[in-house]
């Protein structure tokens, strides 16, 4: 490490950097087109150095963690000398830097005293980017072909001028260009507002110092990392999960594993047995596996540690390649967040082995997606894309949230009333579902579920789910949550639905899922009957399932507890088991 | 005989109450927040005072008021037991918020506790479409069932807020005629007449945070008119809304949620009109106290507002991106960012080895080092002890006295020699974060909307803004600093500046080019009617009345709305086409970049402001400076100015000294507030007793 002269200065310059990238979220956020991109906040910002080391990202979805430097590195792969100032590149291609075809890169080099001293990037998803499915979003592509528009890294702009042929095929290759280039606007805008404050304090501090700084705001996090690495026990600690099916393949469940070995300061994830790639679209790159992986850690370290390289150097992934941990070509990927969200829980799983108080039991295992598109009368294309999740598994010291993000995102519903005014949609229910939470001393989060209906004579509806078959697991003796479910037309001939599909939808025909609920943590019988009780009052459980989850009598006339009968049942409930231990982790009743 | 104005302003721990009379002489005192009976502290405060200088109630004009008590009542929840209607099939609106949270990676997230627990939150069948239709009519015994449900678990009041409302009131009105027919006392809210726009979770919040405060706010005002009648003040009681406009006391009872963020609007107000008087039309308001500091931008001689906030949910820095805290209200509120960056904030070293301040602070209680009452984490107080900015013997004239040497005791154990630094670079470092902490907040404001700060004047108070506005100032670009008389207590002060003002908003979402400028001018004359009733039952004549119009749009498609001043009288299709012209402008100039012609614009919400002019100017032009009070300083002492300039003999003044312009460095040492001149600036007084400071 370079020795860092002015301690305060430097400080200083920690601040404005990562305030810097926070600004370039902001400029995205409040100019976005899409709701996808506000409300799911589905973009992040990154600020690198000239070899293209994550130095600062932006307070954004921690699901692309692992994508910034992979876009950079493939940007210098395939341009090497010949990046200038005044360039852009563009990219979106999961085999050269990308993640999937809808997050487009958007990627500005920053030159100072003819020197190129940093990296400016942003990396929005995009409502529709072409391919065979509005939305680009498809579950069961089964080749990147399919999938849209896939643009390796190219020059966007050119010494300042517009690459017109890039633009106009862009232009053509997507359902609406305008919302497309409007968010292309901002995503061009934030960099520019990074690129202009970032050569503030360059003008402050002079090139030298800021190459310094930047080395050393990684070195800082990469000695906060190590310190909180340090305290936690060393080992090796395994976890398996399932992911229902590829949206292909039905009925054939995909294995995720992971091994963590922790050994003084330092750790590694290791994917190394997780099924083969599949046909679907749910393969991840590698950059998502590392997303997991960091996210997983990141979760277990004390909130103030900055988001950049220095925390990346502390942790190994390594995913085999051909697998679904680590997608080739030409493996269809568009739906790969799936995998994402069930690597995270899957690497959460192992470290709940490492520690019984470090994390809580699963979730409902990320977000449904939900895409409706077509045509209007008029021939116009729309596109409604949506996507939301919203139950955590019990923890070690509280119950599972609801109605509350994944923590892998930072992700806000749209609002009802704004999706009706402005698609031929609408939604008939949107509220919490009991009796679906895992019961534990901290149950898990009630799911919730959501009813569309169609108001437009046809259109391609596309749903990605996932836990209606493998339930989200409970840790520590807490039961696993009931699984999700896709119904077709729920109130009348309630057909039940793959948990992806892809399928024409007709005027008034509606379509629900349930997401699941989150898994228990710990023993249901030691939970405080008074919050069993508040449950059943607020019909999160039933009185019936106070009784037999939890061993808790409840008199539906007065609210109140019966105090005796709750500690006969609970002790009947404990002799039953004939002292059996409660096993780690629960996937089943 | 003399007449008053009195401005009261409650704080977290004191309440201060300004008494200005027709002379622009002004009077203060500062009592301390009795937190079990806030109308009490006021009513106790003023009657010391005519005690002690034989003033009377009718000699009081005006009572003018900032208060906590809206927002106490939603940190603690303490408000009404209050039930919800809410349309079926979405019982949990007011619970799955919109599902986002305020920090990235937190394990240890806890939502905030819904206001309405679900087994009071019901639902009735019904259903209105986007467009306003009734595809299900709501049946009246539904309604009443619902009602009588919630009468009988022995609700306080109840909320109504059913999906699509804001384009068709009628079955809300319907659950409203059975509440006021089965109910008659029992106090409601549908959410149409709280916020009648789009958005069905920020309308049911609104609606609900106005339900659950009413009773205690209604409660409380009437116990301080009671006191205050007590006292034979007749004088009309005014409260600040969050919006910068006062309202009266019936209207506040009715509408809490435009009370929430009271106090804070109230400094604003005042930096909005001191700095404005003396020609400084962009200003950053800068308000720095003993755990926040809050910033504020006026522009062009006006000041910005948002049109939601949150309350509670902790105070962080980049909130503007990483929403879900607390509880959202969308009202006009003035557009403040704050950090949890204060005199009591702690100083501390991360495992990193990097020198942290806050978010924690060690309050009025222990407090700093220095006040030697058992605290045991260095502040950044003590740092400005340390540096030798603040008086090491006493503060407030005398009466707190301090121990300097305890600060540079700990803060070196602590602070300087974990990090291998001397003891006055230690604290020097400390002030300049607390700075970087603090300049994200004016960054919020200023940049982060396209504004850049460096052209702007720095308008500081708060017991802690003229110590640390310098600082801020050097490092933002900023030229000039402005410090008003009574900076310590200037809350209470801003209020006597403050004008009546109501604030209406209609969603009217619509493309633009396809909008039908008769409807539009409908929606606006409607707007505009109701403010003209509500400034007409405040008192006030046609003439003495002014409206503003204004509207929310976007681009189609987008999310977020820029708010564009729509012109009064009859709209046409130019005066459209220049409003979209106009918009495209506020795009442009916020954000750096403007869609091509061809993109429609979209309105989505018509707001109107009405305004009630006072029959004379409220206050004077200039106001008596008050005298010094407490022992005077010594002459001058040693302060520290960083590695390059390090210690230098630095002369301590008092306020009118600066009648002379005084060289930095030098120190204004005041009864409620220290101000800092760094070497290479200039101090001295404008004609209204501000200070003005120059940085070279």
């Amino acid at each position: 490490m370079t020795k860092i002269d002015d301690l305060i200065s430097f400080e200083m310059f920690k601040n404005a950097i990562f305030s810097i990238a926070d600004e370039m979220a902001v400029t995205i956020c409040r100019t976005t087109y899409s709701g996808i991109l506000r409300d799911n906040m589905d973009f992040a910002t990154a600020i690198a150095n000239a070899e293209g080391r994550l130095v600062a990202q932006g307070l954004t979805l921690p699901f692309h963690l692992g994508s910034m430097h992979t876009a950079i590195a493939a940007v210098m792969a395939r341009y090497g000398d010949d990046i200038g100032a005044g360039d852009v590149f563009i990219l979106n291609d999961p085999f050269a830097g990308g993640m999937h075809l809808p997050d487009i890169f958007i990627i500005k080099p920053v030159f100072a005293d003819g020197q190129r001293i940093a990296f400016v990037l942003t990396t929005a998803h995009h409502g529709d980017v072409g391919g065979r499915v509005p939305g680009s979003n498809a579950a069961d592509s089964t080749e990147i072909y399919q999938e849209g528009l896939r643009l390796p890294p190219l020059k966007l702009i050119e010494g300042g001028a517009r690459n017109e042929t890039l633009w106009t095929v862009i232009e053509t290759n997507v359902r609406l260009p305008v919302r497309l280039f409007g968010d292309l606007r901002a995503q061009l805008a934030a960099c520019e507002v990074a690129e202009k404050q970032f050569l503030e304090q360059v003008a402050r501090y002079g090139t030298d110092t800021v190459k310094v700084y930047m080395a050393e705001v990684m070195d800082y996090a990469e000695r906060l990392a190590r310190a909180a690495v340090s305290e936690l026990p060393d080992g090796e600690f395994s976890f398996e999960d399932w992911i229902d099916d590829d949206g292909v393949e039905f009925g054939k469940p995909i294995r995720l594993f992971v091994t963590v070995r922790k050994e003084g300061d330092r750790m590694s994830f290791d994917w190394t047995g997780s099924a083969k790639q599949v046909k679907g679209a749910i393969n991840s790159t590698l950059s998502v596996t590392q997303a997991a992986s960091y996210t997983a850690l990141r979760s277990i370290l004390p909130g103030t540690i900055p988001n950049n390289d220095g925390v990346f150097r502390v942790i190994d992934v390594t995913a085999p390649p051909g697998t679904i941990t680590n997608v080739v070509l030409p493996g269809a990927c568009a739906a790969r967040a799936l995998t994402g969200f069930r690597m995270l829980d899957c690497a959460f799983g192992a470290l709940a082995r490492m520690s019984p108080e470090l994390v809580g039991a699963a979730g409902d295992g990320g977000n449904v997606g939900v895409s409706i598109g077509g045509y209007d009368k008029d021939r116009k294309p729309f596109i409604y894309v949506d996507f939301a999740c919203g139950t955590w598994g019990g923890r070690p010291w509280a119950d599972g949230l609801e109605g509350n993000t994944n923590l892998f995102i930072n992700m806000a519903s749209q609002s009802i009333e704004v999706t009706e005014s402005e698609h031929p949609i609408e939604i008939l229910a949107y509220e919490l579902a009991g009796d679906r939470c895992g019961a534990g001393k901290y149950r898990g989060g009630a799911p919730f579920y959501r009813d569309y209906r169609l108001g437009e004579k046809d259109a391609v509806l596309q749903v990605r789910a996932d836990r209606q078959v493998v339930r989200p697991y409970g840790l520590y003796g807490g039961k696993p949550g009931k699984p999700g479910s896709s119904h077709f037309n729920p109130e009348t001939e309630d057909r039940k639905l793959p948990s992806k599909v892809t399928m024409d939808f007709h005027e008034g025909e509606v379509m629900r899922y349930v997401i699941a609920g989150g898994g228990g943590w710990g023993d249901a019988l030691e939970r405080d009957a008074d919050l069993v009780l508040n449950d059943a009052r607020n019909e999160i459980i039933s009185v019936e399932a106070a009784r037999l989850d939890y061993g808790v009598v409840i008199d539906a006339g007065t609210w109140a507890v019966d105090g005796a009968a709750t500690d006969k049942l609970r002790d009947d409930m404990r002799t039953a088991r004939g002292g059996a231990e409660a096993p780690f982790v629960s996937r089943e009743d | 005989m003399t007449d008053y104005r009195i401005g009261v302003d409650i704080g977290g721990t004191f309440t201060d109450i300004v008494f200005l009379d027709d002379g622009g002489r002004v009077l203060t005192k500062k009592i301390s927040s009795s937190v079990d009976n806030y109308a009490q502290a006021i009513v106790d405060g003023v009657t010391e005072v005519f005690a002690d200088t034989g003033m009377g109630g009718e000699q009081i004009l005006e009572v003018l008021h900032g208060t906590t008590v809206a927002s106490n009542a939603i940190l603690e929840l303490k408000g009404a037991r209050v039930g919800l209607i809410a349309s079926k099939g979405f019982r949990d609106i007011l619970e799955i918020r919109n599902l986002r949270m305020p920090k990235l990676y937190d394990l240890r997230w806890q939502k905030p506790a819904p206001l309405i627990e679900r087994y009071l939150r019901l639902v009735v069948d019904e259903r209105i479409d986007a467009g306003g239709n009734v595809q299900r009519p709501l049946e009246r015994h539904d309604a009443e069932r619902a009602v009588d449900r919630l009468t009988a678990e022995g609700v306080e009041a109840i909320a109504v807020c059913l999906i699509n409302s804001y384009a068709n009131p009628a079955h809300e009105r319907l659950i409203a005629e059975v509440i006021a027919e089965r109910a008659p006392d029992l106090p409601f809210c549908i959410s149409y007449d709280v916020l009648p726009e789009i958005k069905e979770y920020e309308r049911t919040s609104t609606t609900v945070v106005n339900t659950y405060v009413m009773p205690v706010v209604s409660k409380y005002l009437k116990t301080l008119r009671a006191g205050l009648d007590d006292r034979k003040i007749e004088a009309p009681l005014l409260l600040m809304q969050s919006n910068g406009g006062l309202t009266t006391g019936e209207e506040a009872g009715q509408k809490p949620v435009n009370i929430v963020e009271s106090g804070p609007a109230a400094g604003v107000v005042g930096a909005h009109a001191v700095a404005t008087r003396s020609g400084y039309r962009d200003v950053i308001s800068f308000d720095m106290g003993g755990t926040t500091a809050k910033a504020s931008l006026i522009e062009n001689g006006a000041f910005t507002r948002t049109s939601e906030h949150s309350v509670g949910g902790g105070i962080m820095i980049g909130s503007r991106l990483l929403t879900g805290g607390g509880y959202l209200l969308k009202v006009p509120a003035i557009d403040l960012a704050e950090v949890g960056a204060g005199g009591g904030s702690i100083v501390w070293i991360d495992s990193g080895g990097s020198m942290q301040i806050g978010p924690e602070s060690a309050g009025a209680y222990p407090g700093p080092l220095c006040y030697d009452l058992g605290g045991t984490e260095p502040t950044v107080t003590d740092a400005s002890i340390i540096l030798g900015y603040l008086n090491p013997e006493y503060l407030v004239g005398g009466e707190l006295s301090l121990n300097a040497g305890r600060s540079r005791q700990v803060f070196a154990d602590k602070i300087a020699q974990p990090l291998g630094l001397d003891l006055e670079y230690a604290a020097y470092g400390a002030r300049q974060i607390a700075i970087a902490n603090m300049i994200r907040a004016i960054k919020a404001i200023s940049s982060e909307r396209g504004r850049d700060p460096r052209g702007n004047t720095l308008f500081a108070f708060g017991g802690n803004g003229a110590l640390f506005a310098a600082g801020m100032a050097h490092e933002l670009g900023m030229k000039r600093i402005v410090v008003p008389p009574s900076a310590g207590l200037f809350s209470a002060f801003g209020l006597l500046y403050a004008d009546v003002e109501h604030h209406y908003s209609r969603t009217i979402q619509r493309l633009l080019g396809a909008a039908d400028p008769a409807r539009l001018n409908e929606v606006w004359d409607e707007l505009e009617e109701t403010a003209r009733r509500q400034l007409a039952a405040d008192g006030f004549p046609p003439e003495r009345m002014q409206f503003r119009r204004a509207a929310d749009m976007h681009y189609k498609g987008q999310i977020y709305e820029l708010t564009v001043a729509v012109p009064g009288g009859v709209l046409d299709q130019a005066s459209l086409a220049a409003l979209e012209e106009a918009f495209g402008e506020e795009h442009e100039h916020t954000y750096g970049h403007r869609a091509g012609a061809d993109e429609p614009v979209e309105l989505v919400n018509a707001q109107v402001v009405g305004q009630g002019i006072p029959e004379q100017a409220r206050m004077p032009e200039r106001l008596a400076l008050e005298r010094s009070r407490g022992a005077a300083p010594p002459p001058a002492r040693d302060a520290y100015f960083g590695p390059e300039k390090g210690w230098l003999e630095t002369p301590v003044v008092a306020r009118p000294d600066l009648e002379t312009q005084h060289h930095g460095p030098c120190i204004v040492e005041e009864y409620d507030t220290t101000c800092l001149v760094p070497p290479g600036a200039t101090a001295s007084l404008d004609g209204r007793g501000n200070i003005i400071v120059e940085l070279g």
